[in-house]
């Protein structure tokens, strides 16, 4: 095997050593601590700081032109906003706007930890870390939403917000096992909202790596069954793709329920 | 939908024009033909992603309601010292709570998507 591998002049240290787990593995780049607290420099950290880097970078210089007739970059930036503007809008009403900015924000920094989650590794120069693949950060995005719906929903209705957890229309002999089912429902939100994005990201980063790792499994081989490694190559591209598609739809789909957890709190008892 | 309707009025506006109107009809009519193919297959590329998609939604629904009702089952067995049975309704609630969400998730994802066609439908 390593005869073969060494005649096609194929770097050991590629996809065959590393498992299909090791890309979510955390490294710590600075060690740090405050007190007994771990608080580390990681590599989830620098990507973290890579697609926050980028979206500011971008945006900056987007409006910078701040023309009539927008050029590319502009262009890219106005769809975005109208995009998400049109989303709030939509799901929350116009009063909903208040929350733009916040929405604006995950919306992006989601779908740029996605994409950039997606940029392959090059050995020994940069080593692609999907942030949103971890449900420490997912998780953490996901109660900062629902902080803010509790938060808001409370200023805004004050006790009238728990109205929430009473549905119209139910009978009273049934209300304390909905009331108690809606309180489950509404703690298992976030749990979901974290679930859902985290799940994808994992799922798809494996089955790439799964696939891209079949190729070289099958190279390794040698003779007519290295032919077959035509298909999980062609499979690896697909799944990319697909992943394209994924890395937009998790950000979108996040983006959109937490414009519908807002609107909870926005307009109690209005739906 | 929205799009080719709207690509089909401009020539009908400047007729005026002599042949400048019969080259936009056939562009038009170009246009729309390979507009028509690509939606077909977009289409049903689209059904796939969405019952994948559809599915993580509601597989997590579940799941996470599910994990929630044992959570506070086993938060009030710790509490109350009243060992299997927080968990058992606990999960037991939870368990409901899961599927009333995916009912609710169904529900308003169907909603989304017939809104969706009635909207475009009303405009063509």
């Amino acid at each position: 095997m390593n005869s073969i591998l060494s005649a096609l002049a194929l770097p050991m240290h590629l996809p065959q050593a590393a498992g299909p787990m090791e890309q979510f593995e955390i490294h710590r780049l600075a060690p740090l601590s405050l007190g007994n607290i771990d608080v580390s420099f990681t590599n989830s950290s620098l990507w973290m700081m890579i697609a926050t880097g980028a979206a500011v970078i971008f945006f900056s210089s987007a409006t910078r032109a701040r023309a009539l007739i927008p050029g590319r970059m502009q262009s890219i930036a106005e769809v975005l906003y109208n995009f998400v503007a049109d989303m709030v809008r939509g799901a929350i009403g116009p009063e909903g706007m208040k929350f733009f900015p916040y929405v604006f924000t995950l919306f992006i920094y989601i779908l740029l930890a996605n994409l950039l989650g997606l940029l392959p590794s090059i050995p020994g120069v940069s080593h692609t870390f999907t942030t949103t693949s971890h449900i420490a950060v997912t998780f953490g995005l996901a109660m900062l939403t629902i902080a803010i719906v509790i938060f808001y929903g409370f200023y805004k209705n004050g006790l009238g917000f728990l109205k929430l957890f009473v549905p119209s229309g139910v009978p009273p002999w049934l209300l304390p096992l909905i009331v108690l089912i809606e309180f489950v429902s509404f703690l298992s939100r976030p749990l979901s909202l974290a679930i859902r994005l985290f799940a994808n990201m994992l799922a798809g980063h494996i089955i790439l790596k799964v696939f891209a790792g079949f190729i070289i499994s099958l190279l390794g081989a040698g003779g007519v069954v290295s032919a077959i490694a035509i298909f999980p190559f062609l499979g690896t591209v697909a799944i990319t793709l697909l992943e394209l598609l994924v890395a937009f739809l998790q950000a979108y789909v996040f983006a959109i329920l937490t414009c519908i957890y807002l609107n909870d709190a926005v307009n109690v008892g209005h739906h | 939908m929205t799009e080719t309707a709207d690509m089909q009025e401009p020539p009908a506006k400047k007729t005026g024009k002599g042949h400048d109107s019969s080259d936009l009809e056939q562009f038009s009519a170009r246009l729309d033909a390979v507009r028509g193919a690509r939606a077909g297959k977009e289409d049903t590329g689209g059904v796939r992603d969405k019952a994948v998609g559809a599915g993580f939604r509601l597989a997590s629904e579940l799941l996470a309601a599910v994990i929630v009702g044992l959570a506070l089952g086993l938060g009030i067995d710790a509490v109350a010292d009243s060992a299997p049975f927080g968990l058992l309704i606990g999960l037991f609630i939870g368990f409901a709570t899961g599927l009333r969400n995916v009912a609710v998730a169904m529900k308003t994802g169907n909603a989304a998507d017939n809104e969706g066609e009635s909207a475009q439908t009303d405009q063509s």
